[in-house]
């Protein structure tokens, strides 16, 4: 990003090169927001709502969501299911793994606080923000699809008012 | 074999060892010593009629008062199953290993004595296996287990 990071100064420099930048921050964004391409990252039932809502009736395709199974080519990683203690490690590895600007998506509750093991259990841990920055919560015991769909759109709404300022603090 | 000559055949041989008990389950249960172990185990394995030749599982059970060690085994050859199992003082968990009974026992001994805490004498690999790699909060199955982030269900 390194260019990108420095257009906004050497623009703002130059007579209308305010125009120029918030130019360019918008399409930044846009396409960003029209390009979410997610991270394979399912462990549990709401990785099946997940994989409804990739398939043909929901089709993720159409926000331009695709699917990656490697982390360095994805922009945002839905945790859909039940983080364990074991996997919280591996999940925070995965996610060091990608680049930035990167996004989260807690989907449901298991992700949030634990869900239906929040009590009585010595295996799960309550909630993926303790590990991760997330951007949206996603409620559900498995979200349904249209649930999934409103929380991508939401986080779709979040990139297009980033600044271009937001990615220098990071 | 029905259930009845089942339960019959395997009370009445064996020296007496297992015991059925009255469980109401569709598998028979039986108690047995804890020293009894391998030789039951190898007994069922070997005898010409029961043929017990596959392990389904191994569990370990808090009671609150005891830790109990249950075994479900069933045969290829004459569709049956049988469970047994016996109990253990807290002080004194240890069980033998029947590994050279049926061999695939191995994980489920590994899992009882992670999550339990009963040791298993000439296992041969007993090391962490489902807890986390760094795990030092003891064996969480047991109920009077207890950790700063676990939360207890409310009385209702």
């Amino acid at each position: 990003m390194g260019l990108v990071k420095k257009l906004p100064i050497y623009a703002e420099s130059f007579p209308g090169g305010g125009i120029v930048a918030t130019s360019v921050e918008r399409i930044l964004h846009y396409g960003q927001a029209c390009s979410m391409w997610y991270m394979l990252f399912g462990t549990a039932c709401c990785a099946i709502e997940l994989m409804c809502t990739g398939a043909s009736r929901y089709d993720f395709d159409r926000l331009g969501m695709i699917f990656r199974a490697t982390p360095r080519q994805a922009d945002l990683i839905i945790t859909a299911g039940t983080i364990t203690k074991k996997m919280a490690p591996r999940l925070r590895k995965v996610y060091d793994q990608m680049a930035e600007p990167r996004y989260v998506i807690a989907m449901g509750g298991c992700t949030i606080k634990g869900g239906p093991f929040y009590y009585d259990s010595y295996a799960v841990e309550k909630g993926v923000d303790h590990i991760l920055p997330v951007d949206v919560y996603i409620p559900g015991c498995p979200p349904r699809p249209e649930s999934l769909l409103e929380g991508c759109l939401t986080l779709a709404e979040k990139i297009k008012k980033q600044k271009l300022s937001d990615w220098q603090e990071k | 074999m029905t259930k009845e000559e089942l339960t019959a055949y395997v009370g009445g041989h064996f020296d007496g060892k297992l015991k059925l008990l009255d469980t109401g389950r569709y598998d028979p249960m039986f108690e047995i010593q804890p020293g009894d172990l391998l030789d039951v185990a190898r007994a069922l394995r070997d005898d010409s009629r029961l043929q017990f030749d596959y392990l389904c599982s191994m569990g370990g059970v808090d009671t609150g008062e005891h830790l109990e060690v249950v075994y479900s085994i069933a045969s290829s050859k004459t569709k049956s199953r049988l469970d047994f199992k016996f109990s253990l003082p807290y002080d004194k968990a240890e069980i033998d290993s029947i590994q050279e009974v049926w061999p695939g026992i191995n994980w489920y001994e590994r899992e009882a004595w992670e999550l339990y805490g009963i040791n298993v004498r000439n296992h041969g690999n007993l090391k962490r296996f489902l807890l986390p790699d760094d795990w030092d909060q003891g064996h969480p199955m047991l109920k009077n287990w207890d950790a700063p982030d676990f939360i207890r269900m409310p009385e209702r």
